[in-house]
């Protein structure tokens, strides 16, 4: 058949043959729109825009290979089944027939996804760069209330829980931990795993309400599939660090809802390498597994110190970079002990991934408050009532704070009851945006101070030493500026002193005139260069009118949204600095 | 009840006068009732139910002796009596007892416990022992009296036929010894069903949720993801440092400012507003969070998603680079010779065939030529009116000078060169005799009428209206005048030995600007405010219509080689050129 003939009734060529509107693909599909809306997020399909839109400009429009795609998908007839057997359960109900309707909910049809995800995402880096939204989402369901009778069933959530703790727990047994961020929306994580940077939001620890403006039917759909993606990347990421992927818990840490410490400890005894107990009980079924994390408690790695040995071990081992080591180290011969009201299943992520070693008030934790080697306490209180005087009281922030510097930052502004110095965000690029806030300068300031020192990272004795010395750097290169400007002000007390001693001498204005004449010549002077100067400018700005005309009109607009753009950000940093001003204004106000 | 005698002996002696007054009013039958009532239950069934009937009525009919009627009791509770009789008189309330008098009677009393103080009679009521039968009975939630049965036997009052035989004498049916057919295939097709394992009993066996699925990532082509394109989906904004929990001052708007963001429109408005916390454990749950992550799955599911290369573009690059001064050298940069003697702006300027002289015309009123090497002014005329042109006949042997003066043309002998050429030049700007032609075109004004000067010693073209421009035929012969206002005769052209005027079109495309004859063909150029356009002058027919493109054509020019065309635009800003080739192309 030759190109050009087109049978009757077919599609044109072009856009109109290759885009189908999503009401006939809906009817070419012959399902519900409520499934196709299943199927395309469960296989990701997403409508494209046509060069030309041939139906109207107000329709989603599909590209016809996508829809071929899902025409050819097992999942439809899945969802088929499905359809059926609901009818048939009712229908036996319906008809009393117990038996009947016991049997067929006994064995509902189900399907699986693992075959789309490896469709979707045929190599594993590709599901790296994509696990954003599903990190974000599972997060946000593992901190919904679960509780029976709400929309969303409480196994699940559990489940998103689980996950969740399971991702975090290879996170930082890994170090791969790179930002953190508290903002009023959640705490944001950054962490970098095989070279793709992973950010995701973790809502606050606090009771979230269930509203009535959200679809939850398409939100569970996206959450089938992200709970198991992050099952298979999971199992992936245990599996590339020699841990057997469903992890089996503690059950007695488990109840106490510390799973992210269980799964911790899980992961470092299950890479024992001469553990022969665990090695004989591994042969064993369930009971025995259940036994074995039990027996973890009481193996000798329980110990923080030999907990961190094997970390330590552990990372040795790998392949790293210069990043992963830096962060590994961080808090590094430090110890820390959360009080109740601090975020502790954060803080119980971090602190681990950034090497240092933690405990928490409450029960199942690895030491006491009053252990003695505690080096920071974070709390989140008023006042301290009992204060060890071998330790820092600090708030929270202080931690975030330092892993996004990556230095131990002094905790002198974190502590217990002041109001902690802003916390900026680790995302922002502060010279592409035009202004840097106060605090990220000085923190630039005594990170270079760090850098500049080759000491080893501050062990716990020689803390306050190391902190004078920081102090003192930052001293060195803030006294140059100090020293420059009591140069000018000595300079303008200087011609104060001249002009009192000629008012003393009796000179006329007059003669100070003369005197001064030649100044005058070198205002008129000024004055020319500047008029050179105006003109210089004018030219300049002529020239850049010419090429202004000169260009296309394509061109031209997108030169001028590009200024706009510019000047809009102008405008904002403007706005920052009137206001920073207007706030300095104000606080010195106060303090007279 | 061992002293069920002696009670009724108490009630009869213990009655007070105003109480027997009531009880005579009972009759004889139910005393009798109590007595035989309590000889035996059985037998007095059939005497004791109208008895008892007769009792509820009769208890009715008792007037109660109160008179007052149904008003609270309250009201009478200071008075003595409780309302009158028939006659008249109070009926007078007993008399208080004392309390201990009451329970000293009372102690004595054995029947106390019957007793029952009425109020709104006044009186002490004595219950009978059968009126507590039925109390208690009533209490228990039984019928009131022994004698009646709440479930009597069925009595049939009917007759049936087959009363006398209760079983059929018909043979069992076989159906009753043999096992259903029906239920047997139910139950056939219940076991093949089982067998074949189309009903299955136990759950379905739990297989391991997750495996490796990503194995080795050597094998590239596996790798491979099918079908479209993937366009992933962009990933959401990174919080700055305005949505920390606890940002620096700068990023917290003042009150003014979030007021201000009411009178924004919707669009533009911050969709979040920074706030300061001094704690972490003050920061509440945010309350957006699930509507913010259903707005992320509708975009990712929802949103057409394309391409879009977006480059970091330096908005230098994007202007095109303008050549520098220093490219462009050699131009003139130091003014070599200065003409001097104009007193006002110079308005034309024209350079003489040999390039010897220059002839200018300036809106002070004066032409001048000048010797180009010297700068010497060799001729001045003094016109007396705004020279707006001049221009030089080509041919280098006519030193003839033709200046737009006011409204009309000047054709002027420059008064240089050998004699020779001088009386040539002379001879032609010298018109014989032009009466007779002045008669021919009688009534209507002629477009051009040629006339001598007498002042300069040449030749003046009167227009009937206002001349733009002049150019000469590269022959020196003819040259063309421009009349824009001259709607039909607004292009005219001249021959000068025959001192003779036409105008060849009728009709233009717009209002004519310019026009010029081709370097060197028989050709002829009228540019009109958008087209230019091509006559051939033998043929005396249109050739070529030239579209420029630009807005309003300002001047035209052709190349000395005659293949180009140059066309200056009015534009906004800056003066545009535009390269016309004849035959093939446009080019800006």
């Amino acid at each position: 058949m030759p190109k050009h003939y087109r049978p009757a009734g077919k599609k044109k060529e072009g856009n109109a043959a290759k885009y189908i509107t999503r009401t006939k693909a809906v009817k070419y599909l012959q399902i519900s729109l409520a499934t196709f809306r299943k199927l395309c997020i469960l296989k990701g399909v997403f409508p494209r825009d046509p060069k030309k839109k041939v139906e109207g400009n107000h329709k989603t429009y599909y590209h016809m290979k996508d829809i071929a795609f899902l025409f050819h998908d097992p999942l439809i007839e899945k969802f088929r089944e499905i359809k059926v057997h609901r009818k048939k359960v009712k229908k036996a109900v319906a008809k009393k027939n117990k038996d009947l309707a016991d049997r067929l909910l006994n064995r509902p049809p189900t399907y699986k996804l693992d075959r789309l995800i490896l469709e979707r995402y045929p190599s594993f880096v590709d599901a790296l760069r994509d696990l954003d939204d599903c990190l974000t989402m599972v997060h946000l369901f593992a901190a919904l209330p679960a509780v029976e009778g709400e929309r969303v069933q409480v196994q699940r959530i559990h489940n998103c829980r689980r996950l969740s703790h399971e991702w975090q727990a290879y996170i930082s047994r890994t170090h791969s931990l790179r930002k953190t961020f508290i903002s009023v929306k959640g705490i944001y994580y950054q962490a970098e795993v095989q070279g793709q940077k992973i950010t995701w939001l973790t809502p606050h620890a606090l009771q979230q309400v269930l509203t009535d403006d959200v679809d939850f039917n398409v939100m569970l759909t996206f959450l089938e599939f992200y709970e198991t993606l992050l099952g298979f990347m999971n199992f992936k990421l245990y599996h590339s660090i020699n841990v057997n992927y469903p992890p089996v818990l503690d059950p007695r840490l488990e109840a106490l809802a510390s799973e992210l410490y269980a799964l911790c400890r899980y992961m470092s005894s299950g890479i024992v390498p001469g553990n022969s107990e665990s090695a004989k009980l591994v042969e064993d079924k369930d009971e025995s597994e259940l036994r074995l994390a039990q027996l973890q408690h009481q193996l000798p790695s329980n110990e923080p110190g030999a907990l961190m040995h094997l970390v330590q071990e552990s990372t040795a081992a790998d392949v790293e970079d210069d990043d992963a080591k830096e962060c590994s180290s961080l808090f590094k011969n430090l110890k820390f002990y959360l009080s109740r009201e601090v975020p502790r299943e954060s803080l119980l992520f971090i602190i681990p991934a950034f090497g240092g070693t933690v405990s928490w008030e409450g029960e199942g934790a690895p030491f006491d408050e009053t252990d003695e080697d505690i080096t920071h306490q974070i709390v989140d209180r008023p006042t301290q009532s009992h204060v060890f005087l071998s330790r820092e009281y600090v708030q929270p922030q202080w931690i975030y704070d330092c892993v996004n510097a990556r230095i131990i930052l002094p905790a002198e502004g974190y502590v217990v009851g002041r109001v902690p110095p802003p916390h900026l965000s680790p995302f922002v690029d502060n010279s592409a945006e035009g202004y840097i806030p106060e605090y990220a300068e000085t923190i630039k300031k005594l990170q270079a101070a760090a850098r500049n020192q080759v000491l080893p990272l501050p062990s716990i004795g020689d803390e306050d030493m190391e902190k004078t010395l920081v102090e003192a750097i930052i001293d060195r290169s803030a006294s140059n500026e100090v020293a420059e400007k009591k140069r000018k002000l000595e300079m303008l007390e200087q011609q104060y002193h001249d002009e009192l001693k000629m008012e003393y001498e009796g000179k006329t204005y007059s003669h100070m005139k003369s005197d001064n004449q030649s100044d005058v010549v070198d205002n008129d002077s000024e004055a020319a260069n500047n008029h050179v100067d105006d003109s210089y400018k004018q030219a300049e700005k002529d020239a850049a009118d010419i090429s202004k005309t000169v260009m296309s009109r394509k061109q031209r607009g997108l030169l001028e949204a590009i200024e706009i753009h510019h000047s809009r950000k102008k405008d904002k940093v403007n706005l920052l600095k009137k206001r920073k001003k207007n706030a300095e204004s104000s606080a010195s106000a106060k303090g007279r | 009840m061992g002293h069920s005698d002696g009670d009724h002996d108490d009630l009869s002696a213990d009655d007070s006068p105003w109480s027997e007054d009531i009880w005579s009013d009972d009759n004889e039958g139910s005393l009798s009732f109590e007595d035989s009532g309590e000889g035996s239950d059985a037998e007095s069934d059939e005497t004791d139910a109208p008895a008892a009937e007769e009792s509820d009525s009769s208890e009715d009919e008792v007037a109660p002796r109160n008179t007052v009627g149904d008003v609270p009791l309250v009201w009478y509770k200071d008075e003595e009596h409780i309302g009158y009789d028939i006659s008249g008189r109070k009926i007078k309330k007993r008399d208080r007892e004392g309390r201990i008098e009451a329970y000293l009677r009372n102690a004595d009393d054995a029947k106390n416990w019957r007793k029952i103080y009425d109020e709104y009679n006044d009186e002490e009521v004595q219950i009978t022992k059968e009126e507590a039968k039925i109390i208690s009975r009533m209490l228990k939630g039984k019928t009131p009296h022994t004698n009646v049965d709440p479930y009597p036997d069925y009595v049939d009052w009917f007759e049936y036929d087959d009363k006398g035989h209760p079983l059929s004498s018909a043979p069992e049916p076989k159906r009753r010894f043999v096992p259903s057919k029906w239920e047997q295939k139910k139950v056939v097709k219940l076991v093949r069903a089982i067998r074949k394992g189309w009903i299955k009993f136990d759950k379905p066996k739990e297989e391991p949720n997750f495996y490796l699925l990503w194995g080795d990532e050597t094998d590239t082509a596996d790798n491979k993801r099918q079908g479209l394109s993937y366009i992933p989906a962009p990933k959401p904004n990174l919080p700055g440092h305005e949505e920390s929990y606890n940002p620096s001052v700068e990023y917290i708007p003042t009150q003014e400012e979030i007021d201000s963001y009411q009178l924004m429109y919707e669009e533009d408005r911050p969709k979040f507003i920074p706030r300061r916390f001094d704690c972490l454990r003050s920061v509440p749950a945010y309350e957006k969070a699930l509507r913010e992550g259903f707005d992320r799955c509708l975009d990712l599911y929802l949103c057409p998603r394309t391409r879009k290369k977006r480059i970091n573009i330096d908005p230098e690059s994007l202007k095109p680079k303008l050549p520098s001064k220093k490219d462009l050298r050699p131009y003139p940069r130091t003014c070599y010779l200065e003409f001097k003697g104009h007193n006002g702006p110079v308005k034309s300027l024209s350079v003489e065939a040999s390039g010897q002289w220059i002839a200018s015309g300036s809106s002070d009123g004066t032409i001048r030529v000048w010797e180009v090497e010297t700068g010497r002014c060799i001729k001045v005329w003094k016109v007396g009116g705004v020279v707006h042109r001049v221009a030089w006949n080509p041919q280098p042997d006519r030193h003839i000078l033709a200046a737009i003066v006011d409204h009309d043309l000047l054709l002027l002998n420059a008064e240089i060169g050998d004699e020779e050429v001088q009386m040539r030049t002379k001879k032609l700007l010298h018109i014989e005799e032009l009466a007779p032609e002045e008669e021919e075109t009688g009534d209507k004004k002629p477009a051009v009428k040629w006339v001598n000067h007498d002042k300069f010693d040449g030749i003046v073209l009167i227009h009937h209206k206002a001349v733009s421009t002049v150019e000469w035929h590269f022959k020196g012969d003819y040259f063309t005048t421009v009349v824009p206002s001259g709607d039909s005769r607004a292009v005219l052209l001249h021959q000068l030995s025959k001192k003779h005027s036409h105008h060849p079109f009728r009709k233009l495309p717009g209002l004519p600007i310019a026009a010029v004859f081709h370097p060197s063909q028989k050709m002829f150029f009228v540019a009109t405010k958008k087209f230019v356009q091509v006559y051939d002058l033998q043929k005396a027919q249109i050739v070529k219509k030239l579209e420029s493109g630009v807005r309003e054509i300002s001047s035209i020019s052709i190349h000395p080689g005659g293949d180009n065309v140059i066309v200056g635009s009015k534009m906004v800003n800056c003066v545009g050129l535009i390269l016309i080739y004849p035959h093939v192309h446009t080019r800006h």
